[in-house]
C-alpha cells in the first residue's frame, strides 16, 4: 500500500544553536520531503520559537505561500501584553491567513501556560477546535512535557493538544494515562520508536490519536516513515496516522 | 520519492530486502526498569526481526547488566532456543569484581556468546577503571569484540575514554554503542585514530545527517547497525540509514557486511 504522508512536526529556519544538519529555507524542507516521499507538512519557522511569534508567524506565511504542500502554523502568547493583538483579532488573523494550528512555547517565551495567563485564548481554542501543539521538552509552572499537557487538559478538558517529539526511551507509562483521560490528547510518531509501540497503542486506543511526525530537521524522517509503513496495523489505520488524523484536525479547526 | 536507491524501494515495498540480510549488533533481552516493552519475549523479538529482514541479533540480557550471574544464564537459554537468530554478549558489572571474573570463566560454557558488553554509565564506573582489566585481557587474548554503551560528555564512557582504552588495547574490536551520542566529532576522531574502533548507530541514526557524516568522514566500513531491541523498532533505524545520502554499497556495509566481517564465523 502506498501511503500519503502529512508531517505534523516539521520546521526550517536558522536557530541560534543549529541542528546537526540544518534546513535553513523552505526548499531544504521540500527537498527532504521529496527524498523521503512525504507529500505535505505542517510547518513552523525557527523564528517562531527562537526569535518571537510576531516574527515567526509572519515569516512562515511569506515563505510557505509559494508552496501549497506546506501548511503554516503559528505560535501563541498570552493576551495581556497585546503583542499578537486581542484574542479576537488573533483568531481573525488566523482565519485570514488560513492558519489552522498553533504552538505554545511557554518556557522559551517566558509565560505561564495556564488558565490565569492564557484562559481567554485557550477557551477560544477549545471552542473552535484549534489544535495546540506542544513540544514535550517545553516546561511551565514547574511541569514538563506530559505533566504540563495533563495540567492543561485538566483545566481545559475539551482542548485539542498534540504533544510532539517525545523521548525515545519509553514514555508510554507517562502518556497513555492522558490518552485515556482526555479525548483531545494526541501525540506524534516522530520519536515513537518503541518496538511494537504503534500496533500496541492502536490495539488499545485505536489509531485516531497518533499523528505522523518527523521532527525534521533534528530527526531523520526516514525512520518514522518506514516504521509506520510496516507497522502491524491495518492499511486504514496507517493512512489515518500518516495523514488522515491531521487532515481531520485541521479541517475541524474554526478560527 | 526522489531517493533513487533500488534497495530503499525494496525496503519500502516489502519491509525487508532479500539481498540485505540485516545484522543487529546491539540488542538486549528481557524487561527493564524504565520502559514498557510490548514485544519483550524472544518469540516476539523474532517476529520483529522477521518483519524487518534482520537475519541475526547479538544481545545482552538486561538482567545481566545488573546481575550477570542470572542474566547471562537467561541470555544463554534464549540463544539455545533460537540458535539461528540470536547470539550474545556477556554482560558484566564492574562493581562486583569477583563476579566479573566468575562470568568470564564460564564464557565458553554458556554457549553462543561472541563478545562482551559494558554499560558503564549505568554502573557509574569508568571504562578506564581497573575492575575492567580482566575483561580487557580476556577480550584481547581471544580477539573478542566489546560493545560499550558510550555517550558524549559522560564521566564513564565518553569517546575520549574509548580512545584511551583503544590505545591501551589496540587489537580489541571496540563497538562504540550509540557512537558517543552527541559528541559526534570526538566519536569520529576516536574511530579515525584507532582502526579497531567502530561507530555503532543505535539511537545515533535518528539524528538527521549523522549517518552520512560518519560515512563521509570515517567511512561506511567502520559503521555498524544496532537497535537496542526490544527498545526500538528495527524499521526505525533501518529507515534512517536508508534515507541518508549514501550509496547502496554504504547501506549494505552498515546493515550487514561490516558485522559479517567483524564477527565472522561466530554468527549463525
Amino acid at each position: 500500500m502506498s501511503l500519503e504522508f502529512f508531517d505534523c512536526n516539521a520546521a526550517y529556519g536558522v536557530w541560534s544553536v543549529p541542528p546537526f544538519k540544518p534546513a535553513v529555507c523552505a526548499q531544504d524542507l521540500l527537498d527532504e520531503m521529496a527524498w523521503c516521499g512525504i507529500a505535505r507538512a505542517l510547518v513552523r519557522h525557527a523564528a517562531l520559537d527562537n526569535e518571537a511569534p510576531q516574527v515567526g508567524n509572519r515569516v512562515v506565511l511569506d515563505e510557505t505561500a509559494p508552496h501549497p504542500s506546506l501548511y503554516p502554523s503559528w505560535a501563541i502568547l498570552p493576551s495581556q501584553t497585546g503583542e499578537l493583538g486581542t484574542v479576537d483579532a488573533f483568531l481573525a488573523s488566523m482565519r485570514d491567513a488560513a492558519v489552522r494550528a498553533l504552538w505554545a512555547f511557554p518556557s522559551k517565551h517566558r509565560y505561564t501556560l495556564d488558565a490565569v495567563s492564557c484562559g481567554d485564548l485557550l477557551e477560544a481554542l477549545a471552542e473552535r477546535r484549534i489544535p495546540l501543539f506542544l513540544q514535550r521538552s517545553e516546561t511551565s509552572r514547574g511541569l514538563t512535557g506530559w505533566e504540563l499537557a495533563g495540567a492543561l487538559l485538566k483545566e481545559f478538558p475539551s482542548l485539542i493538544v498534540v504533544v510532539v517529539g517525545h523521548g525515545s526511551w519509553g514514555e508510554d507509562r507517562l502518556f497513555r494515562p492522558l490518552v485515556e483521560a482526555y479525548e483531545g490528547f494526541h501525540t506524534d510518531t516522530s520519536r515513537y520508536e518503541l518496538d511494537g509501540g504503534i500496533p500496541d497503542f492502536c490495539a488499545k486506543y485505536g489509531a485516531r490519536r497518533l499523528l505522523f511526525g518527523s521532527a525534521f530537521p533534528n530527526t531523520s524522517p526516514g525512520g518514522p516513515v518506514l516504521t509506520l509503513a510496516h507497522a502491524d496495523i491495518s492499511d486504514e489505520d496507517k493512512q489515518l496516522i500518516a495523514a488522515g488524523n491531521l487532515d481531520r484536525l485541521l479541517s475541524e479547526a474554526q478560527p | 520519492m526522489r531517493n533513487p536507491s533500488p534497495l530503499v524501494a525494496e525496503f519500502l515495498a516489502a519491509g525487508k530486502a532479500a539481498d540485505c540480510p540485516v545484522i543487529d549488533c546491539h540488542g538486549h533481552y528481557g524487561p527493564f526498569q524504565g520502559i514498557y516493552f510490548p514485544k519483550v519475549s524472544p518469540e516476539a523479538m523474532v517476529d520483529s526481526l522477521d518483519r524487518a529482514g534482520v537475519r541475526c541479533i547479538v544481545c545482552s540480557s538486561h538482567a545481566a547488566l545488573v546481575d550477570p550471574a542470572r542474566g547471562n544464564a537467561e541470555m544463554a537459554e534464549v540463544v539455545r532456543r533460537f540458535p539461528g537468530r540470536f547470539r550474545a554478549y556477556l554482560g558484566l558489572n564492574p562493581n562486583y569484581p569477583d563476579n566479573l571474573r566468575d562470568e568470564l570463566a564460564r564464557f565458553d560454557d554458556l554457549g553462543g556468546f561472541v563478545g562482551l558488553k559494558f554499560l558503564s554509565d549505568y554502573h557509574r564506573y569508568p571504562i578506564t577503571g581497573d575492575a575492567y582489566t580482566p575483561a580487557y585481557e580476556f577480550a584481547q587474548e581471544r580477539g573478542l569484540p566489546i560493545l560499550m554503551h558510550t555517550w558524549g560528555g559522560s564521566a564513564y564512557d565518553s569517546p575520549q575514554q574509548v580512545a584511551e582504552i583503544a590505545a591501551r588495547y589496540p587489537t580489541i574490536p571496540i563497538l562504540m554503542g550509540h557512537s558517543g551520542f552527541g559528541d559526534w566529532e570526538a566519536a569520529m576522531q576516536t574511530a579515525l585514530d584507532h582502526e579497531r574502533v567502530y561507530l555503532e548507530l543505535c539511537a545515533a541514526y535518528s539524528v538527521h545527517g549523522v549517518v552520512e557524516t560518519f560515512c563521509e568522514r570515517v567511512g561506511s566500513e567502520r559503521v555498524l547497525f544496532g537497535t537496542d531491541l526490544p527498545w526500538f523498532d528495527p524499521h526505525y533505524g533501518i529507515g534512517c540509514v536508508l534515507q541518508s545520502r549514501l550509496t547502496d554499497d554504504d547501506r549494505h556495509n552498515i546493515l550487514h557486511r561490516n558485522a559479517e566481517a567483524l564477527f565472522g564465523g561466530r554468527l549463525p
